[in-house]
């Protein structure tokens, strides 16, 4: 049985940055990873990472600016973390080697990013997760002695010993189909968010909230499922992320009939205006008949300096040519606004602690929580560096004090035969995998989305119980060993479905409009009854709603106006 | 909506059986891509049909494979485009003309582990750990952070832009004759370093890899990595400034690939058309000291071209004495000129990227100036915050 | 298609030097199709993209100057080098992309009277390859033909300068680049052979450096088509033409096999089918042996 004092799921920005948290304390780390490391989606990440780095800058400015843009969701002892320890973060990572955009004085460099008071935030081109997960991971072959790697490793659930803490996880070697259990003192969960649950999506085929769905089935609470945040830009169709950094860099938004139109709903921030705020506006538009036949609006980078979209915005120069036939320096690229994030997850503290002793989440899976209701651009980053490291260093000194618990062989057989089950299903007993799929996120993307409301929540919560049986008899093509991709998705799609449940069940809950989550039916922000946490626990008779309270420091809940 | 045959080289490992194809009918958009293409054959006909993919937008690095013979991410090679590429191969060899199967195949120089599936990790990653591929900074890091050029940031921006997707790897044709080149990634990736002020052991780095007989001068220069990368990297042109630098640091190589650049281009500068056999001599015996003491390697090579060059007399390739004689190839009429284009040029050695200029725009540098001060001055967003 | 082709001709380094039955045959060719080719005997090396890969703004003036003199004849210029197109193709790409760069070039330029402009009058550069395909037309060729290669077996090695990378050679605008000699061997009544090595790599940049990945490149290509059934290979690079026929006997030792396939440069393969002998297109000169192919075309006459 492989051993590990800490073990870390998911080799994302989070992931790799709590496994090399936890390698500097000195304990034995691993690693898994389903796909390759770098293949993760926090490559995706483009604009920039957030810190109050300039001497005019201060972590109370940025505190607020992500405080405001969580539309008060957000805990504030965890937001004051992250934004004291941004500075040093953004050091650290520069002294690793990160090729930050640099000044005239050869100094960090800083854009403008949305929802923020100042320019905050560091960015290498338009490619900050990538260059910033990549240096990582040269740290891990760096260290490779200190920390094991398990590329493409997948795993299926976790394991709790008799007093009910986290010992271990079942894991499959997808090269060649063998089934190991792994026993470690620690395990943080930091798998990334949920948003293949919606189609379209800006997210990669692998986001698909194995982690959440492992922490839910193991009884952890899961909060803020309904905070779900959609990216203004991303393109028709095939969802693909148009960054922020370009609205940064002085992009406009315009409807059809060329009109500057966040003028009406944000006079002062226009097009950096809060994500949520701008994916309102750009839905009003559309749904009002001001947008155009597809089913979009416009972003003109024609106004960008060509010099500064050469150096800068590369990636969608890229993007616009090669996905959507568009010179975005000649012309507007059509847009509208894509599911992109997740704000809820697993519950956890500001160490990375769940409420199961021993397991530990980080990252876009985790919910501390720093965004809230919603989410500001280039905050992610920062959350899944700040809680990685944070996870890591905590999950290390447990190890360090506890003995080590042996996971029982139980869970390991239960994993085969469930998947000996799924392996075994008659051809067309039942629907195709990639149907349920589909069917999933087209409800969740029609009824769960911008714009929500009771009597779409509940038929979408329907569709998905009803998704849920019917996955009970989907059937698979592939029956053999080697890279079985078929049943990775089969597995995949449990977990989707158990994240769309919650989804929808904390949406129905929430009977106010707060952050991403607008309901048509309770428009208006209701802080006296619903300035609250929803949280959601697994039981037989499927999600367990209760409450906990949203933390307040220093800012008071006000109008939220850009 | 179109309809296309995809014909897909398939490998199942277990059925101890070998590679075979399969052909699969998808109907797409012809701007979706192969990706999407297999995707589909995938989801509606064979769930076994392993390819590595996540993103789908050509950032991850995943759907490396070979679409009609040429390397390169799946997600971003539009299907339309495919088809094209497949009749027009077909025509040229003389078969079929519309409705050619697009061929897919997976990545070259690796191993298949199952159909599109290769094994990254014994090529592509083991060559890219042989170029320690991680910051060596000198002492303990500053307070805040290492203050360097701007342009030193960007300039290696083109190698940070890799997402490590290996098409490089699979096009390249000295790893096919080959196969311990360190090859196109791995060399761009040390790049990252060498060009990197913060790393302290360029010199180390170049050393190494000028040396090593399967490094930067077991480059072919046959422009496929450049080609095949997705992302702008051009890996060949990384090993050009690798060997440039390596030539700026004073490392002198055992392969000659060194000697063979000065050759070269001492040639041009004294008689500005090249001199095949001088080039040959001062490859393996540069200079005075070069004749004087000779290395074995040298001695070897010069004798073994003495057979080539034999043949060569004989059929009358090279009778003339200025093609026998190394150094008496005449000189321009106005050599005097090349001289001067060196003089001037060895003034500046000005290197101009193109990936990080791009071409001329039409906007002045003026409203650049601008553009910039406005994103990042936080007086100007605290205006529009207040305004 | 222009009428008359008249263009300032760059002939190469190589081609006056170890493979000079390539000067003689394209200057016979140029004769037989009525080209009239103005010599640019004051012009210098390309610089091979070895010497770019020294001092890039040393490469570019260097070709600066050779566009420079094409320009002042007021012609579009030709070479017969894929090699001299890959390196000129790189430096005027770099020329053209900036005027301030250019200006720094044409700085010690304007010292000597020359000065490379920026399109002037149309001015390109162009391969024979793809002067004879998209400027005279292979209906014109066909035309011309006096013997038709009937019944030889041609396989086509490009070299690599002239089909990469892509977004540099003028791919966007002649997307069938990558195709002309198959479509010349066709037009001039021969047989395509399709083998693997058709784009690869002969080997020839690091025939001094790394001399067995160098010749096993060589020695590969020539003996899958030799395994595809071809009488002969047609190349329009003399570099190429060194690695694959110069040092042939020393690839087949590389690869441990016999070879002895005839490697025509693209101008002979013309010139035979425009009814020339072999020997006036000097392929008694090549190493390996041409006999083969002339005994295939005996008995087809002139």
């Amino acid at each position: 049985m492989p051993s590990h004092d800490v073990l870390v799921i998911g080799a994302g920005l989070a992931g790799q940055r709590a496994a090399l948290a936890a390698a500097e304390e000195g304990v034995s780390v691993g690693i898994i990873s389903k796909v390759h490391p770098v293949r993760s989606h926090s490559n995706a990440a483009q604009g920039g990472i957030n810190a109050a780095l300039n001497p005019g800058d201060s972590w109370e400015s940025h505190a607020f600016d992500t405080i405001k843009g969580s539309d008060y969701l957000g805990d504030q002892d965890a937001v004051e973390i992250m934004t004291r320890e941004a500075p040093e973060e953004i050091l650290h990572l520069e002294h690793l080697g990160v090729t930050f955009h640099r000044n005239e004085e050869g100094k960090l460099g800083t854009r403008a990013f949305g929802g923020a008071s100042a320019a905050r935030t560091y960015y290498v081109a338009d490619i900050t997760g990538q260059a910033i997960m990549h240096v990582l991971y040269e740290q891990l072959m760096k260290y490779s002695e200190q920390i094991a790697r398990y590329e493409e490793w997948f795993c299926s659930s976790l394991a709790l010993d008799e007093s009910g803490e986290c010992c271990g996880v079942v894991t499959r070697n997808v090269a060649d189909g063998t089934m190991e259990l792994f026993q470690a003192k620690s395990v943080i969960l930091c798998t990334g968010g949920n948003g293949q649950v919606w189609q379209p999506t800006t997210n990669a085929l692998i986001c698909t909230g194995d982690g959440i769905a492992m922490a839910y089935r193991a009884g952890a609470k899961l909060m803020d499922m309904e905070m779900i945040q959609y990216h203004p830009t991303t393109l028709a169709g095939k969802g693909f992320l148009i960054t922020e950094g370009a609205r940064g860099e002085g992009a406009h938004l315009l409807n059809a009939k060329g009109e500057r139109f966040m003028e009406k709903y944000a006079p002062n921030k226009m097009e950096l205006a809060s994500r949520d705020v701008v994916s309102r506006a750009e839905q009003t538009e559309i749904n009002e008949g001001r947008g155009f036949p597809d089913g979009t609006v416009a972003l003109d980078i024609t106004v960008v300096p060509k010099k500064r979209v050469h150096e800068a915005l590369r990636e969608i120069v890229l993007v616009g040519r090669d996905f959507a036939g568009v010179d975005i320096t000649r012309e507007p690229i059509h847009i509208k606004p894509g599911n992109h994030y997740t704000m809820g997850g697993v519950k956890t503290d500001v160490d990375g602690r769940t409420d199961i002793p021993g397991l530990y989440s980080a990252g876009e899976t985790a919910c501390v929580s720093v965004h809230g209701g919603n989410r500001l651009g280039a905050n992610s980053l920062l959350d899944t560096l700040i809680f990685g490291k944070r996870s890591g260093r905590d999950a290390a000194a447990r190890a360090k004090r506890i003995d080590a618990s042996r996971p029982s062989k139980k869970v390991l057989e239960d994993e085969e035969q469930l998947i000996a089950d799924i392996v075994s299903r008659e051809k067309g007993s039942g629907r195709r995998i990639s149907e349920i799929k589909r069917e999933l996120g087209q409800t969740m993307d029609s009824k769960v989305a911008v714009f929500r409301d009771e009597a779409g929540i509940t038929e979408a919560l329907e569709t998905v119980r009803r998704l849920k049986e019917e996955a009970k008899t989907a059937y698979i093509d592939d029956h053999g060993s080697v890279f079985n991709q078929d049943l990775i998705a089969a597995i995949e799609l449990g977990y989707m479905l158990d994240n769309a449940e919650c989804t929808c069940v904390a949406a129905l809950e929430r009977k106010e409009s707060r952050g991403a989550q607008y309901r048509t039916d309770y428009p208006e922000r209701n802080d006296e009854e619903w300035l609250k946490h929803i949280d959601l626990e697994q039981t037989d008779d499927g999600p367990q709603l209760s409450y906990s309270e949203v933390t307040i420091t220093q800012w008071e809940p006000q109008e939220r106006t850009y | 909506m179109a309809d296309y045959t995809i014909k897909v080289r398939r490998f199942q490992p277990e059925s101890g059986e070998g590679p075979y194809w399969e052909e699969f009918n998808v109907d797409l958009d012809p701007s979706l891509s192969v990706l999407d293409g297999l995707l589909q054959a995938k989801d509606r006909d064979d769930g076994s049909l392993a390819v590595r993919c996540s993103c789908r937008a050509a950032i991850c690095g995943s759907c490396g494979m070979k679409i009609n013979g040429q390397s390169g991410l799946g997600c971003k090679t539009q299907i339309g485009e495919a088809q094209e590429l497949a009749d027009k191969q077909a025509s040229a060899a003389g078969e079929g003309g519309n409705g050619t199967p697009i061929v897919i195949e997976p990545m070259g120089n690796m191993p298949v582990i199952k159909d599109l599936i290769t094994d990254m990790e014994s090529t592509h990653w083991t060559k890219i750990r042989r170029v320690t591929p991680w910051l060596l900074p000198h002492g303990e890091p500053p307070e805040r952070e290492y203050v360097v050029e701007p342009e030193s940031m960007i300039d290696i921006t083109q190698s940070m832009a890799c997402i490590q997707c290996g098409a490089c790897v699979s096009s390249c044709l000295s790893m096919e004759a080959d196969p311990g080149f360190i090859g196109p990634a791995a060399l761009a990736k040390a790049y990252r370093f060498v060009g990197d002020p913060r790393d302290a052991e360029t010199k180390e780095r170049l050393h190494d890899l000028a040396h090593d007989p399967h490094g930067i001068y077991d480059c072919t220069h046959c422009f496929s990595c450049i080609d095949a990368c997705p992302k702008g990297v051009a890996p060949m042109d990384q090993i050009m400034r690798l060997r440039r630098k390596a030539g700026e640091e004073g490392i002198d190589d055992p392969n000659s690939g060194h000697d063979h650049e000065i050759a070269f281009v001492k040639i041009i500068e004294k008689k500005g058309t090249l001199d095949e056999s001088l080039l040959l001599q001062e490859s393996f015996a540069p200079g005075f000291k070069g004749k004087l003491k000779p290395s074995k390697r040298a001695i070897r090579e010069m004798l073994g071209s003495i057979p080539t060059a034999i043949r060569g007399i004989k059929t009358g390739k090279m009778r003339s004495l200025h093609k026998l004689i190394p150094g008496v190839h005449p000189k321009l009429p106005d050599q005097d000129d090349v001289k001067a284009i060196y003089a001037h040029a060895e003034e500046h050695s000005e290197e101009f990227n193109l990936y990080i200029k791009g071409e001329e725009g039409e906007l002045a540098e003026e409203n650049v100036e601008k553009g910039i001060e406005r994103s990042t001055d936080p007086d100007t967003a605290q205006e529009v915050k207040n305004g | 298609m222009a009428e008359n082709i008249k263009v300032a001709y760059w002939p190469g380094c190589v081609s006056r030097g170890f493979t000079p039955e390539l000067h003689g045959s394209m200057a016979l060719v140029a004769e037989k199709l009525g080209w009239e080719l103005v010599e640019l005997d004051r012009a210098n090396c390309c610089g091979a993209g070895v010497i770019a890969e020294h001092n890039q703004e040393l490469a570019d003036t260097l070709n600066a100057r050779t566009f420079a003199l094409a320009q002042q004849t007021g012609l579009s210029m030709m070479n017969i080098c894929s090699t001299c197109q890959g390196a000129q193709s790189e430096c005027q790409q770099r020329l053209d992309a900036d005027s301030a760069y250019r200006a720094h070039i044409n700085e010690v330029l304007s010292g000597q009277g020359l000065s490379y402009e920026k399109d002037k009058g149309g001015f390109t550069n162009k391969n024979f390859l793809w002067l004879l395909v998209e400027d005279y037309g292979l209906d014109r060729l066909r035309e011309q033909v006096v013997r038709p290669l009937s019944g030889l077996r041609v396989g086509p090695f490009y070299g690599c300068y002239i089909v990469r990378p892509k977004e540099r050679l003028g791919y966007g605008d002649y997307p069938d680049r990558d195709i002309y000699l198959e479509k010349v061997i066709e037009a001039l009544g021969g047989e395509v052979v399709e083998y693997d090595g058709a784009r690869k790599c002969c080997g020839f940049p690091v025939i001094t450096m790394a001399r067995e990945t160098s010749l096993r490149q060589a020695g590969t290509h020539v003996g899958d088509a030799i395994d595809a059934g071809a009488d002969c290979l047609v190349t329009p690079c003399p570099l190429c033409h060194l690695n694959l026929d110069m040092q042939q006997p020393e690839a087949a030792k590389v690869v441990n096999r016999d070879l002895g396939l005839a490697v025509l440069h693209l101008p002979q393969l013309v010139g035979l089918a425009l009814g020339a002998e072999p020997k006036e297109l000097g392929m008694a000169k090549h190493i390996a042996s041409t006999k083969w192919v002339e005994e295939r075309l005996t008995g087809v006459a002139a």
